[in-house]
């Protein structure tokens, strides 16, 4: 199986780029430290995109996106994650913003994310956000709220692509590889 | 309803009765469970049914997915109830509030906001 869904692409090999690998052990990744990766992530980047000017976004505008969505795809990886390697990468190229997250799920949720994320690139964010929403409203008991690509798309225009990818030694899992892109300019 | 609030590390909710004002502060990226606390308290501020009632943003740096669907919730909430005027006291150069606060006009339309 490799198969992706969306606008996925590989990085550019070789190219410039910011990767942090947690390893599985004695202190796997907590809820409580997606938001200081994210930080991480947004504060160093802060700092390349402003020397490159590379688009028109405010400093803090660059912070508070690449924040939000780093911190978005890494509590999906803590929620998800079968307890392997979990690694961020962010990279800038051109006037785009990508950031990769890869970490593994059960082979048996691929069939259920297949359609989920199917469904997420076939419609329009904006409408799906707000059906969400009233959805979620009338079902109190909800334990996700499945608002962070719909957010990331409709509110940040973000472009989400994934891609899974068998993992070598342990075929109960799959390895999901989870893009989102956002051009830095002004819509 | 008195004076109430919901803490954790980084960030509090509080609610002033004498102003009927829920003031959000720090960075919010909890589990989705972990809203429940503060979802409460905005659940007694409804059960109240004050006239209006003032959302203050503006030192409320970050809110992660999970917030922002505990907050929505509760706008649609207020829109249910049909007599209750909310403003919302937001600022323009927090990135979540720029991007994902107009929002709320779709839930409740007559929703002010006001972004500085």
């Amino acid at each position: 199986m490799n198969e992706s869904i969306g606008d996925f692409r590989d990085l550019t090999r070789g190219g410039a780029r910011l990767s942090l690998v947690f390893y599985s052990g004695g202190f796997p990744m907590r809820w409580s430290q997606c938001s200081a990766t994210a930080e991480y992530f947004a504060e160093y980047f802060a700092d390349v995109y402003t020397r490159r000017g590379a688009g028109d976004w405010a400093r803090n505008e660059f912070v508070g996106t690449l924040s939000y969505v780093v911190n978005e795809l890494v509590e999906n990886a803590v929620k998800f994650s079968m307890g392997e390697t979990v690694e961020v990468t962010v990279t800038i190229e051109g006037e785009e913003l990508i950031a990769l997250v890869s970490n593994q799920i059960l082979a048996t949720t691929v069939h259920g994310l297949r359609e989920k994320f199917s469904g997420l690139v076939a419609g329009d964010p904006q409408e799906m956000l707000i059906a969400r929403v009233e959805a979620n409203a009338n079902n109190p008991d909800a334990g996700v709220s499945g608002l962070g690509f719909l957010t990331m798309m409709a509110d940040y225009g973000a472009t989400i692509g994934w891609s899974f990818d068998p993992v070598a030694d342990n075929p109960q899992n799959v390895l999901l590889r989870t893009m989102a892109r956002l051009q830095m300019r002004n819509q | 309803m008195s004076d109430a609030t919901v803490k954790g590390p980084g960030y509090s909710v509080s609610f002033a009765a004498e102003t009927a004002t829920v003031h959000f502060e720090g960075s919010l990226r909890l589990g989705t469970a972990e809203y429940e606390p503060i979802a409460a308290l905005l659940n007694r501020v409804l059960a109240e049914r004050p006239k209006a009632i003032t959302l203050r943003m503006t030192e409320l740096v970050f809110l992660n997915s999970s917030g922002i669907n505990t907050l929505y919730k509760f706008i649609i909430a207020i829109r249910k109830l049909g007599d209750m005027a909310v403003h919302v006291d937001a600022s323009a150069t927090i990135t979540w509030q720029s991007k994902s606060l107009q929002n709320l006009r779709k839930f409740l339309p007559s929703i002010t906001l006001t972004m500085n």
